[in-house]
């Protein structure tokens, strides 16, 4: 099991086709991916470029017109697989004329849940996500945030090992969002593995280990987050007031290895500059992708 | 026009759509109130076309609610539904026949047609299919009943208040069951809901058929006086003659049921009277201009100077008219019953009839013979009756039950008896009068 | 009454059911697998197999919790979408309907007729719009707000969303049906004058015999005559001949006795309502005053009990038949009878001399009056066991009209589950048409009850102007080939008929409007095998689409 990624993607295509079955749309294109248990995993990219799609082909929402998926060592469509897996999607697809308690009722008892479980999971979950005041109120009163939370706290009716979240931090305040975050980064001490796709890149850069980017349904990148925004061949000097002759006393200084020297670090580019430059590069070189190096095909091997 | 922006084309249609109103909401305003000519021009002209569902008659809340709910399908309901009745009138199903013309008429509440065929349809096509006479009945009632609630909603049409007053006129009084429908008509047989009077929808004043059905015939020709109001029956001076007819219907009918009283000399003069005096002095329109039936050279003259044809003319209309009518026989017929001498051949005959179906021969036969050496002797001065087929009839039959009370007692009919020539003269209609003969005294 | 309730042969009906189920299960396991391993290339089999072997764990493997969260969420889904706004709808009907129908009809017996028709109508129509948009849209919805999303994800089974929305909607039609059926019940009550109430809302139990007829020079025939009617439902038999309309009766016995309030005694009551055709109108000619001398006037009949077993004939009086009225014969247990030869008069018990050992009792009838006809279907002449009240007959017609709304609901959310909510509310809406008002022109059309009707002979027809009614011997047309094409084309739509359910079947009002008890064999058995007929493939389809298509809406 522990040697068994969470995910498995291999060779993923996924082509939408048109009423008389001619392809229309190729939304992705021979992704292979795994991620690991316990670990915050992102999909990164643009809008269609194929994130969401990912998402509902794991979920199997969506059927692969080509590759293949497993979770949690199950086929994708396996629907056994759901009890382990928690999904918010990219909206609350919620029923609207429910309130909170109904709602999570509601789904622990997709789970087949007994009653007093099912009651005390909903009391747990809602206070988790600070709806305790509005736990009686149907969801279309909610505003957007509560939706988002409630959308989670059904998520985790069940204690998934793996939580899917599409865009978890979309419409939520600062505020919101840095709470979103916090419960991701909880989720994963608690050992669970989080996989998130998102286009707003400083909620990836802040809880994820690993990200993929894609784009046009094609994945470019992929590594640790710190690996990818690294330059290992910058130095950056942070300082405090300096005048001019300061400065280039400094160049000079450090030009013969003297000197104080407030702070040096490796300047990270800002997740930001890195998914630009990707897309500015897949779009000059269209075609190019990132495919995964040895490590992961040796290892799948074993 | 594409290269318009989304707001500006919602503007514009907006302006086309206010645009077009005003001419709608300026001709389509609502008439103030019961004075005429207020309103837009379209109340105007609904009253002035007498379109308004009010004016036609009584409105039916519960018609104009279906209409409303159906909107525009109540051609294709009232159709789909008039199916249903044929069909359910072929499986004789009956309660859901009166049902469903029922439901017919509520969407269709101004369509003479549908009055006319399911009223008529009722009264005698679903009448005819009952075997116990009170059945039959209780149906020509509720055709009678269907046209009346027809006329209530319709005011104007006057073949509604025709076909009424011919139901229950015609239909009672002449039908196989007459004697039956008759006595119905004055003492219903469901004694239960109408404590032995009569059906008081139809006749609330305990009145002979015939003179309910005459009331009937007065409301149509009053309506179909009116300006702009015509009848579709039948030519109008016919349609006009029926009030006059109930009453020889009503005259006949006592006769018939063996009345020779006080009522029936009424009766008979009231006939005469309606039918020359009323009737017969009515304008009517022929192509030869206006003539009347009942004319003196007075009147031709002053029709013909009046209309600016020749009196030649004017006479040959008049005359063609009232052949059309059979003005001088109805004229004569009533004249020679008015008389007493008709009166009493008429009751000894009736009487002489009974006697021989009591098989009280001798009495019969002498009442018998009175009665024709009578009608002998009142044919004399109604010389023009003794063509007419009623006359013609009357007199053999009479013969044939004289004659047969000589083979019963194998008597030798003598050589010269009353009204023989006549006899002689009409051999060839024996054949056609003689069945009659049979049935009568077979039953 | 003027239909012939036929009962039920349920070891008949059930064959043709596993022969059409079979046929059409068979015909789509091998076309999907040809599409399977045509399309899906080497992992098409095993993937058939797979969804085969899922289909069979889906379908017994079902959670009781998962449906009825499913279900109890439809139910609440239908309340706040206002779908109760119907009862407001009905309410509105009801307080108008006096005007339509009070008045309609002075006769009492047709009035009661007319009333009870209009509820069970009208609460039919109301119900039927709610329970097709209902499941018709339901599914539909929640896939394009993609709710369904966040149920496809948690370990529900599409088995079970398929069944927990027709259990939630059928709870939902259920609850309409109940609370307009009690309405109604109530408004006829209030409606029926009390004193015509008491007499006439009843539910008549009838026990209908065998009908079979003898002709005037009495040999056996198995048709009455025709005396010009267009429905051919009724025979007739000539008056002082031979002819005999001769029914048969079986299972009856003391049981079936009954007290009759004249005479206080345990009797058997036959209830007819044969026709008259009269040749001569007879004696109408002399007025005569008092109903018994009325009743004298009308054709007569009698009925001779016949026991073959035991060669006994017993002759009971002659009665009067009233048309269309209930004309009751009440056969004492105890007859008196003289021997048409020996002129003995013997007295007979009915039960022990004239039922057979077996219950079967032959009751022979003849018209009386000469050249007058009398005429009769199966149904006209019955034995009348007691009475069940009212509420009997009106609530197994709701009954009838429940299985209705179950298996519209079925089949709206079969349809759902395969295409969006406009184009199955429309598919429901001619399933339906032609399961009501088609369905007897679908009958002879299959049956080849219609002459030349053929699609591709019609079609041919229609382009040259031929005309159907003679036909053209040699034209195109008629030629063989477009024959056996017509044929084949024929015999798949009898297959593809048995889709579209008699709806038909389902409506007793005819029983108890008429005032009669529903009978089990013939109306609630044929109602209650096709709806569960239905159950099984509507099931599998609902399902199978559901599972093989992706629940994106695009």
């Amino acid at each position: 099991m522990s040697t068994q990624p969470a995910i498995e993607i291999r060779n993923l295509t996924k082509i939408y086709r048109d009423f008389w079955g001619r392809p229309k749309v190729r939304a992705v294109n021979a992704l292979s991916l795994d991620i690991q248990h316990g670990e915050v995993f992102g999909l990164l990219g643009p809008n269609g470029s194929g994130k969401t799609t990912t998402i509902k082909m794991l979920l199997g929402l969506l059927f692969p017109s080509d590759g293949e998926i497993r979770v949690l060592g199950k086929p994708a469509t396996d629907v056994k697989k759901n009890e382990e897996i928690g999904y918010l999607p990219e909206e609350s697809y919620l029923y609207r004329f429910l309130n909170a308690e109904e709602t999570l009722d509601f789904y622990g008892r997709l789970f087949d849940m007994p009653a007093a479980e099912r009651r005390k999971r909903t009391d747990e979950l809602i206070k988790m996500v600070g709806l305790d005041k509005a736990r009686r109120r149907q969801l279309k009163e909610y505003s957007k945030g509560m939706t988002r939370r409630i959308g989670l706290a059904q998520a985790l009716i069940n204690n998934p090992k793996l939580v899917l979240l599409d865009e978890p931090t979309s419409g939520l305040d600062p505020i919101g969002t840095r709470e979103m975050k916090d419960l991701i980064l909880k989720l994963k001490s608690e050992g669970k593995t989080v996989v998130m796709c998102s286009h707003l890149l400083a909620d990836v850069q802040d809880v994820c280990d690993r990200i993929a980017i894609l784009y046009n349904g094609e994945l470019k990148q992929l590594g640790r987050v710190e690996d990818l925004l690294s330059s290992q061949d910058k130095t950056q000097i942070v300082s405090s007031t300096l005048s001019a002759e300061a400065l280039k006393e400094i160049e000079e200084v450090i030009a013969r290895h003297h000197g104080t020297v407030q702070e040096i670090s490796h300047p990270t580019t800002s997740l930001e500059e890195l998914f630009l430059q990707t897309v500015a590069d897949s779009q000059a070189r269209p075609g190019q992708r990132f495919v995964a190096d040895e490590k992961i095909s040796s290892e799948s091997s074993k | 026009m594409n290269n318009l922006d989304s707001r500006t084309r919602k503007l514009l249609y907006f302006g086309g759509i206010i645009l077009l109103s005003i001419p709608i909401i300026y001709l389509g305003r609502p008439s103030a109130g019961m004075e005429q000519g207020s309103g837009g021009k379209l109340a105007q002209l609904r009253s002035e076309y007498d379109l308004g569902e009010s004016t036609l008659g009584q409105v039916d809340p519960s018609s104009a609610t279906m209409n409303l709910v159906l909107l525009g399908m109540r051609g294709v309901a009232s159709s789909v539904l008039w199916n249903q009745a044929n069909e359910e009138q072929e499986n004789k199903n009956w309660a859901s026949l009166r049902a469903t013309t029922q439901s017919i008429i509520k969407l269709q509440p101004h369509f003479r047609k549908v009055w006319e065929f399911q009223g008529w349809n009722l009264a005698y096509n679903v009448s005819k299919e009952w075997d116990d006479v009170r059945d039959r009945y209780y149906w020509v009632k509720e055709g009678a009943k269907f046209l009346k609630d027809g006329v209530r909603q319709n005011e104007n049409i006057p073949d509604l208040y025709w076909y009424t007053g011919f139901i229950l006129g015609n239909k009672i009084g002449n039908s196989d069951e007459w004697k039956y429908f008759r006595k119905y008509f004055i003492s219903d047989p469901d004694v239960k809901k109408w404590n032995g009077g009569p059906d008081s929808d139809l006749n609330p004043n305990r009145l002979d058929n015939y003179l309910v059905g005459q009331i009937w015939f007065y409301d149509a020709n009053k309506v179909e006086a009116l300006p702009g109001i015509e009848q579709h029956r039948m030519q109008q001076m016919l349609f006009r003659a029926y009030p006059s007819h109930a009453q020889f219907g009503y005259a006949q009918a006592l006769y018939k049921e063996g009345q020779f009283n006080e009522q029936s000399r009424e009766a008979w003069e009231l006939a005469y009277e309606l039918w020359t005096r009323e009737f017969g002095r009515e304008e009517h329109e022929s192509p030869g201009g206006f003539i009347i039936l009942e004319s003196t050279p007075e009147d031709i003259k002053r029709l013909s100077e009046r209309d600016g044809v020749s009196e030649e003319t004017k006479r040959r209309w008049t005359n063609s008219y009232q052949d059309r009518c059979q003005y001088r026989f109805w004229r004569s017929l009533a004249a020679l019953e008015s008389e007493d001498l008709a009166r009493e051949a008429r009751r000894n005959i009736y009487d002489g009839k009974q006697f021989y179906r009591d098989q009280k021969f001798r009495e019969s036969q002498r009442l018998l013979e009175l009665g024709m050496e009578q009608f002998e002797r009142l044919l004399l001065d109604y010389d023009s009756l003794k063509g007419e087929d009623q006359i013609i009839e009357d007199a053999l039959m009479t013969i044939l039950y004289w004659k047969s009370i000589h083979d019963v007692r194998d008597e030798e009919i003598p050589a010269e008896y009353p009204l023989k020539q006549f006899f002689d003269q009409h051999q060839s209609r024996m054949e056609s009068v003689e069945p009659f003969f049979r049935r009568e005294i077979e039953n | 009454m003027d239909f012939d309730p036929e009962d039920i042969n349920i070891p008949e009906s059930l064959t043709y059911w596993g022969l059409t189920f079979g046929i059409a299960l068979a015909a789509s396991l091998v076309v999907a697998f040809l599409l399977a391993a045509a399309l899906g290339g080497k992992k098409g089999i095993p993937r058939y197999f797979d969804h085969l072997g899922e289909g069979l764990r889906d379908t017994f493997g079902m959670s009781l919790r998962r449906v009825m969260a499913i279900s109890s969420l439809t139910v609440k889904e239908s309340i706040r979408k206002k779908t109760l706004l119907v009862f407001v709808v009905f309410a509105i009907l009801f307080m108008f309907a006096g005007w339509f129908l009070s008045g309609a009809n002075a006769n009492k017996d047709l009035q009661l007729s007319v009333h009870v028709s209009f509820v069970l109508t009208s609460i039919a129509w109301m119900v039927f719009p709610v329970a097709l948009l209902l499941s018709c849209w339901g599914i539909p919805e929640d896939i394009r707000l993609r709710s369904l999303h966040t149920v496809v994800t948690k370990p529900v089974k599409r088995s079970e969303i398929v069944v927990g929305r027709v259990i939630g909607f059928s709870l939902v039609g259920t609850f309409v049906v109940a609370v307009m059926s009690i309405v109604g019940y109530i408004w006829i009550l209030r409606q029926i004058p009390p004193e015509i109430a008491k007499a006439e809302l009843i539910s008549r139990v009838p026990i209908y015999g065998h009908l079979s007829y003898l002709d005037r020079q009495g040999q056996p025939t198995n048709k009455g005559l025709n005396t010009g009617d267009i429905n051919e439902f009724r025979g007739y038999i000539e008056g002082a001949t031979k002819a005999r309309a001769i029914w048969k009766f079986e299972n009856l016995g003391e049981s079936s006795l009954r007290l009759n309030p004249a005479t206080q005694e345990k009797e058997l009551l036959m209830e007819n309502s044969m026709q008259s055709f009269r040749t001569h109108k007879g004696g109408i000619d002399d007025l005569v005053e008092s109903s018994e001398e009325m009743e004298a006037l009308l054709l007569h009949g009698q009925i001779v009990l016949e026991n073959p077993e035991k060669n006994l004939r017993v002759s009971l009086p002659q009665f009067a038949i009233r048309e269309f009225h209930q004309n009751l014969n009440w056969i004492p247990r105890k007859i008196s009878s003289t021997d048409e030869e020996t002129q003995e008069t013997k007295t007979y018990d009915l039960i022990e001399d004239l039922i057979q050992d077996d219950g079967s009792l032959i009751v022979e009838f003849r018209c009386v009056d000469a050249g007058q006809y009398i005429g009769m279907a199966r149904p006209d002449l019955f034995v009348r066991l007691p009475e069940k009240p009212f509420a009997s007959s009106y609530f197994k017609s709701i009954f009838g009209l429940w299985m209705m709304t179950i298996l519209v609901i079925v089949m709206g959310v079969t349809a759902s589950t395969f295409v969006k909510g406009p184009v199955a509310t429309l598919l429901l809406l001619s399933v339906f048409l032609m399961g009501t008002l088609f369905q007897h022109f679908m009958e002879d059309m299959l049956a080849g009850n219609l002459k030349r009707s053929g699609l591709f002979e019609s079609g041919i027809r229609i382009l040259t102007h031929g005309n159907p009614e003679v036909g053209k011997e040699g034209s195109i047309e008629e030629s063989a080939a477009i024959k056996r094409i017509d044929q084949g084309f024929t015999g798949f739509l009898k297959l593809a008929s048995n889709a579209v359910p008699n709806f038909n079947t389902f409506s007793f009002k005819a029983y108890t409007a008429n005032g009669f008890d529903v009978p089990l064999r013939s109306a609630i058995l044929p109602a209650v095998f096709s709806l569960l007929g239905f159950l099984l493939p509507c099931f599998l389809l609902g399902y199978f689409s559901l599972k093989l298509r992706e629940l994106e809406a695009k």
